[in-house]
């Protein structure tokens, strides 16, 4: 199978400078996310797949389909939610949204049906039939959501989605994301500021620093090693307790304040540092389930130079 | 992605066929169009004329109507290539005007509202963008120069009879081709002028001035220079010269005078190719989904 996104040496230049310098590397994972302090180049990485700008040197594939020499069809199975403001401010929602998904090939009956279903499953049933120029601009969002969703892509290249969304309406985007990102043969490709986005979607990051990749994650695989990482505040923990849960299996460092740091092994669940507790009298005031988050993941990448192919 | 299930489920059903997705834009440009009472009254008032041409071809098809006027002799009503030329220059005219209108709200409309990624992010190319709403253009100017010029043709043999048809017939071509050529410059100059500006009634201004403005400036190197070569920015004389060749009307001389032999005729036929070559590199610099900033 081929992989999602493949980068081999891209390099591009816009305006007689260089902003992607030699990118390397390949995303295998079904929901991407692309992160970077601004001016890293996400944007120019997203056009480039898309087809808008040229690649000056190396190439950039999308489930194998060059962005350069195989664009159209590559973009027969794209669907794109850009992140500035894209539309056409007469024309009703749905009638919008139709439009577009005639544009991608869907005949006029079958893009009427999918635009009154895309405006509903994105929550923009009742507004459907303004004028997309009356929307708010989370409206707008969920609007640029519908067309990028209507004529069924293969793969959703979402640009800064919960720009401008107040908290519901984000968490109910991210929501409707998540459940586009389970349905069968759908790729995804975000790219956010916002970590939290990009966390709660996606298995694998790619985060670009000045032009250049800085680190590629999986995301999935950082959540499995870091599963048992616990961090206790206690009252009345002695030697045994942690003794015990040494016993289990666990490494266990205590410091000041009742405070006790435990990596447990696959085998221990947490329930059973909670019956330890319970037998030994100890009260367990506080238990964070801490793993290293995409923020430490993020900063690291932004503190240090990337390996030759970006992973870390 | 049905409504009552509220979930995501991919399109499997049938694609129209690439070339024909162009057409989507020209359908629902249109359909805007006709929304737009304005729009409908400036397409019936450019039609208008050709009512009065067509009962000019009428009278001059009856002789009883004829004696029946005060005017002088009956020769007088005429249907020839000298009318013919008359009706095109009037119909290009409205057509101008129409193109005014109509040219600026396809596309600036689109850029304005950054629209143009999405259509470019589909299987859609720059090229089937101009195309649709060149279509959109070409269908409406059509309908102001050639369909009217060819019913009124199809008129006048109908009426005439005895062979004039076929003794006519040649005047098809310069009917179908001079419309083309106007209405392809009037579209090219309306979009490119839409991609340049962004703004619909800035763009409206700048193709007048187009028009205006260099005509008049030809006329002043024209005078100062002793010369007639000034009128080679004169985009609505060339077409009119043009079109007076292929009429084989050396002298119309209406909406401003056209001397035959001042500018030869590969050069007017050079002006318009050079304008159209120009223009498409102004869309192709203007229309992209991306601009990349110098710097």
């Amino acid at each position: 199978m081929n992989p999602t996104i493949e980068l081999n040496g891209l390099e591009v230049q816009l305006g007689g400078r260089t902003i992607l310098h030699g990118l390397t590397g390949v995303l295998k994972s079904r929901a991407i996310g692309l992160l970077g302090p601004n001016g890293a180049g996400k944007s120019t990485l997203i056009n480039t797949l898309l087809g808008f700008h040229s690649p000056s040197k190396g190439s950039a594939r999308i489930l194998g389909l060059n962005s350069h020499t195989n664009g159209k069809a590559l973009r027969s199975l794209v669907g794109y939610m850009p992140e500035n403001d894209a539309f056409i401010s007469k024309m009703s929602g749905v009638r919008f949204v139709r439009y577009m998904a005639e544009i991608s090939g869907l005949p006029p009956d079958q893009a009427m049906e999918r635009a009154h279903e895309a405006f509903v499953y994105v929550g923009l049933g009742e507004a459907r039939y303004r004028p997309v120029g009356t929307y708010s601009l989370g409206m707008k969002q969920l609007a640029k959501l519908a067309q990028a969703i209507a004529h069924g892509p293969k793969v959703l290249i979402l640009d800064e989605p919960t720009n401008g969304m107040d908290p519901p309406a984000r968490k109910r985007l991210i929501e409707l994301i998540r459940e586009i990102r389970e349905a069968n043969d759908i790729c995804l490709l975000l790219s956010s500021h916002l970590l939290r986005d990009v966390e709660e979607t996606c298995d694998e990051v790619l985060i670009l620093r000045n032009g250049q990749i800085a680190s590629i994650c999986n995301l999935v695989e950082e959540r499995r090693a870091n599963r048992k990482f616990l961090e206790l505040e206690t009252v009345g923990a002695e030697a045994t307790f942690t003794a015990t849960l040494e016993g289990l299996g666990c490494e266990c460092a205590v410091f000041t304040n009742g405070r006790i740091k435990v990596v447990m092994p696959d085998n221990v669940e947490i329930r059973e540092v909670f019956k330890v507790a319970a037998d030994r009298g100890v009260q367990i005031r506080r238990m964070n389930h801490r793993r290293d988050s995409l923020e430490d993941i993020f900063l690291n990448a932004m503190e240090q130079t990337g390996a030759a192919d970006g992973r870390i | 992605m049905a409504v009552y299930k509220r979930k995501y489920t991919p399109y499997t059903g049938p694609l129209t066929p690439e070339w024909s997705r162009f057409f989507v834009l020209t359908r629902y440009a249109l359909a805007d169009l006709f929304k737009s009472r304005f729009f409908v009254l400036l397409l019936i008032l450019s039609l208008v004329p050709c009512l009065f041409f067509a009962g000019y071809i009428f009278i001059a098809n009856n002789k009883t109507l004829q004696l029946l006027l005060p005017t002088g002799p009956a020769d007088m009503f005429s249907v020839e290539a000298r009318f013919f030329t008359i009706v095109m220059i009037v119909q290009t005219q409205a057509a101008f005007l129409l193109n005014c209108w109509v040219g600026p709200v396809l596309i600036a409309g689109d850029l304005t509202n950054g629209a143009l990624p999405l259509f470019l992010s589909r299987p859609f190319g720059r090229a089937d963008y101009v195309l649709g709403k060149l279509a959109v253009l070409g269908l409406l100017l059509s309908a102001v120069t050639c369909v009217p010029c060819l019913l009124l043709f199809t008129l006048q043999a109908g009426l005439a009879k005895d062979g004039w048809i076929w003794s006519h017939l040649w005047m098809v071509v310069p009917i179908v081709l001079c419309s083309a050529i106007w209405i392809l410059m009037l579209s090219l100059i309306s979009l490119a002028v839409s991609a340049w500006v962004k703004l619909r009634i800035v763009a409206t201004g700048v193709i007048f001035i187009l028009f205006f403005i260099p005509a008049g400036v030809g006329e002043m190197f024209n005078s100062i220079m002793g010369t007639d070569w000034g009128r080679l920015l004169n985009l609505s004389y060339m077409f009119r010269l043009i079109l007076g060749k292929g009429f084989r009307e050396p002298s119309v001389r209406l909406l401003g005078s056209l001397d035959w032999n001042e500018i030869p005729i590969p050069a007017a036929w050079g002006v318009l190719v050079f304008v159209c070559l120009l223009l498409l590199v102004i869309l192709d610099a203007r229309l992209r989904a991306r601009e990349a900033v110098r710097g």
